[in-house]
């Protein structure tokens, strides 16, 4: 499981590759961490190499986007698979995030 | 409703009125037939009454006559002594008058030349006029006494007779009659006829002295057909008599013999005054040639007849008054029962949509199990149109929930609790597999504000489909049977029935079903079930039908014979309690297994990895296609997560076993843990209509499980919690 930030035109990018299952969790909000502190910019989450989301998988991504929201920015998901897409209308999450 | 009361008044008044038409013709008909026969009897007593006044009047007339005749013809001498001495006549004629009151007038007309010294006529003559008698003679050339018709008559036949009736010279209303008789001198030839007149008035006098009836009177007739003498009483008499007369001189009009013959009826109408009456006349024997003649009014004839008709119609009227008055009350009542029923049919019509809601409440076995691994039936027969049994069953997470209760009391009140407590035990159970709880809350709910202390024996029952443990619990009501192997009473204790101590605490029991095992539930309405003789039904007869029937008799067939059991029992003896009958069997369904394999792994998150990484191989290994197990990794991952996070407290150490299991179309997840207690069936369900600022951080896991398989299933089994996780797939 890799998360890769990058910042490109005031944005940033956060690309997450593998599988986002609880044991993987820990780590990869360890890794967002830094993102619920920037100030003005908008987070786009490339979901395109993602294979597996598990529950824990999105608390990280609600705990984000309610600090992004708190501190005026947006949170753009982008390229989930079908899946994970079942699994975001299954809970709901579909009409709480962004979806490109 | 209005318009239908209308009608239902005009059709009962056109029925009154109809019966009181009808009423009203039977007795004009009556007194018709009564007052036609009553006049034919008055008629005919009429008819010989008027006979035999006839008969006693004319020998009144007779007697009259008779009396006159017998005075002169003791006379007759002493005319016949002075014969010699013409002058004595004088004398002789003043001594009759005067010694006889009712005599007008005497003459003695003597032969013609009898006394040639006299002259040819010579006639001494008495006459009494205002109580002066004078005495004179009569005879001359002007008054030529051997003209007159009664002298040649007596003359020539040598006989006495009476006259006929003829006006006073001097008094036009006073009628006379004259009787004639012979006198004889020495050598026996006719000297003279002496004459006697009389005013009619005399007999009349004597003939109505006494009527028949008021206005009725008698007259008396000539020969001739001339009025002699009639009622002097009243005003208008004579002429009265007069029109008689004329009547019965009338031969042109009708006439008819009286039904003995003696005389002759003849009816007619005044047209003066419409009065009708009736002629009765005759000619008796002893009065001939004279007649005699009876006049009656029909007014006074058919008086009592009037009288009674008078009456009749007052006894009518009165008759027809009762019986409106009678019609008008039972139209009256018979519109109240009408009103009555309608309301009736109202409450009935609505009793039967809540019995069809009551029915409709209960489950039904197809859309309610969902499982292979029962079979139910149940029966409920209120004995009202409504009633206060109830069960239910549904499963829930691989568990057969199922519960039997019988409200205190019946119809509809007892119907509306079965109808709450029916909707809690759904609404509790939906969250929560402890019967002892289930029944707790009940009766928490049901005590609270128990005013009218209702009270409702209860039995819950939670099967464990999976493993066949049978939890329950007991509130006051009828143990209910276990057929198996052996039949018996299943070992519930009693407690108290809901509703009857608020905080009451109810305890569970439990015991193992083995496959085929069945259940027999059922409410007092059973064992209670009166026959014609207020015999009950009974436990004992009950037992012994349990015992004896077929070990491997199907939920239906059971419910069916018992119900028969109870109608033959019963017959025709009226339903007194709710009759509600449960059968649950346990038939799990025995697969063969194409797939078992265990891991076990330690309570830390990091043992994820190898948990989704042998379930993926499982799945492969079974063929379950990529997406599917996919889903099916993210459920168990899911499941496993929620233990490792809620059966260990921090720092504890523990382990998870999770065993895969796989028959041709199912695969299950026996997750085993030996944590503390925990239940993820009764986690309420997460809201995922939240927005994101009410949206908690967490509590998806168990909602994904569910979601994700098709049924989950939690028993805590020899101090450990198994979570059974089972998802059909296609081979």
């Amino acid at each position: 499981m890799n998360t890769i930030i990058t910042e490109t035109d005031g944005k940033y990018i956060v690309s997450l590759e593998g599988e986002l299952d609880t044991a993987h969790a820990i780590e990869v909000e360890e890794a967002m961490k830094p993102l619920h502190d920037v100030n003005g910019k908008d987070i786009t989450i490339d979901c395109s190499q993602l294979e597996y989301i598990a529950s824990s998988g999105l608390r990280i991504l609600l705990g984000l986007l309610k600090s992004a929201k708190a501190n005026g920015n947006k949170v753009v998901l982008k390229s989930l698979n079908d899946e994970i897409k079942d699994v975001f209308k299954m809970t709901g999450f579909i009409d709480l995030f962004n979806i490109e | 409703m209005r318009n239908s009361q209308n009608t239902s008044k005009s059709i009962g008044a056109k029925a009154s009125i109809g019966i009181l038409i009808t009423a009203a013709a039977l007795m004009l008909l009556i007194s018709g037939i009564q007052q036609y026969s009553a006049r034919k009897q008055i008629r005919s007593d009429l008819e010989r009454n008027a006979e035999m006044e006839l008969v006693l009047k004319s020998l009144g007339v007779k007697h009259s006559l008779e009396d006159v005749e017998l005075a002169l013809r003791n006379r007759r001498w002493e005319f016949e002594q002075v014969l010699p001495y013409p002058d004595s006549l004088f004398a002789v004629t003043r001594r009759v008058v005067e010694q006889n009151p009712n005599f007008d007038g005497c003459c003695i007309a003597m032969v013609p030349d009898y006394y040639p010294e006299k002259g040819r006529l010579f006639e001494p003559y008495t006459l009494r006029r205002c109580d002066v008698i004078n005495t004179y003679q009569l005879g001359s050339d002007a008054h030529d006494y051997s003209k007159n018709k009664y002298f040649i008559n007596s003359v020539e036949n040598d006989t006495s007779f009476w006259s006929e009736p003829y006006p006073d010279e001097d008094n036009p209303n006073v009628t006379l009659i004259t009787y004639t008789f012979p006198v004889y001198d020495a050598s026996g030839c006719v000297a003279g006829i002496v004459g006697v007149d009389l005013e009619s008035e005399w007999l009349g006098k004597m003939l109505n002295a006494r009527h028949m009836f008021p206005s009725s009177y008698h007259i008396l007739i000539s020969g001739e057909g001339k009025l002699i003498c009639g009622p002097k009483e009243k005003g208008n008499s004579h002429q009265l008599a007069e029109e008689t007369l004329n009547m019965i001189n009338d031969s042109s009009l009708h006439r008819e013999p009286s039904s003995s013959g003696y005389a002759m009826l003849l009816s007619f109408t005044d047209n003066e005054d419409n009065s009708e009456g009736n002629v009765f006349y005759s000619s008796p024997e002893n009065i001939k040639p004279w007649r005699i003649a009876v006049v009656n009014y029909d007014d006074e004839v058919f008086e009592p007849l009037i009288r009674m008709r008078w009456r009749n119609l007052l006894l009518t009227l009165t008759g027809l008054l009762i019986l409106a008055f009678i019609i008008h009350r039972s139209a009256k009542s018979i519109s109240n029962l009408q009103r009555a029923n309608m309301e009736k049919e109202h409450i009935e019509s609505e009793l039967n949509i809540a019995r069809k809601i009551q029915m409709d409440m209960l489950p039904k076995p197809e859309s309610e199990t969902k499982s292979d691994d029962v079979d139910i039936c149940g029966s409920l027969v209120p004995a009202k149109m409504v009633g206060g049994d109830l069960y239910d069953y549904f499963v829930r997470d691989e568990k057969l929930y199922f519960c039997i209760g019988d409200v205190s009391g019946k119809g509809v009140p007892a119907a509306l609790v079965m109808g709450v407590v029916h909707t809690l035990f759904r609404s509790v159970s939906a969250h929560e597999s402890r019967p002892d709880r289930i029944m707790g809350t009940l009766n928490e709910n049901v005590s609270q504000g128990n005013e009218s202390n209702m009270f409702i024996t209860f039995f819950i029952g939670v099967l464990d489909l999976p493993t066949g443990k049978l939890r329950y619990c007991n509130a006051g009501h009828d143990r209910p049977f276990v057929i198996g192997k052996e039949t018996n009473v299943l070992p519930a204790k009693a407690n108290l029935p809901l509703g009857v101590v608020e905080n009451m605490v109810y305890v569970a029991q439990e015991t193992d079903l083995v496959p085929g095992d069945m259940l027999f539930l059922f409410t007092d309405g059973l064992t209670e079930a009166k026959n014609i003789k207020h015999q009950l039904f009974g436990i004992q007869r009950l037992t012994n039908y349990l015992q004896e029937c077929d070990k491997k008799i199907a939920p239906n067939t059971l419910i069916n014979k018992v119900t028969e059991q109870v109608d033959l029992f019963v017959k025709d003896a009226e339903q007194s309690d709710d009759l509600t009958l449960l059968a649950v069997q346990y038939t799990p369904a025995m697969k063969e297994l194409i797939f078992d394999e265990t891991l076990t792994i330690s309570n830390k998150i990091s043992e994820i990895t190898r948990l989704n990484a042998f379930v993926k191989s499982s799945a492969q290994t079974i063929g379950i296609e990529a997406t599917l197990a996919n889903k099916i990794k993210l459920a168990v991952e899911e499941a496993v997560t929620n233990i490792i996070d809620y059966a260990y407290p921090d720092g504890v150490e523990g382990t998870v076993t999770i065993a895969i299991e796989a028959d041709a179309n199912a695969v299950r997840f026996v997750i085993t843990d030996t944590g503390a207690e925990f239940d993820p069936t009764s986690v309420t369900k997460a809201d995922t209509t939240l927005g994101i600022d009410d949206r908690p951080i967490g509590g998806l896991g168990i909602f994904l499980v569910r979601n994700l398989m098709d049924s989950i299933n939690y028993e805590r089994i020899d101090g450990k919690n198994v979570l059974r996780l089972e998802k059909i797939y296609d081979s």
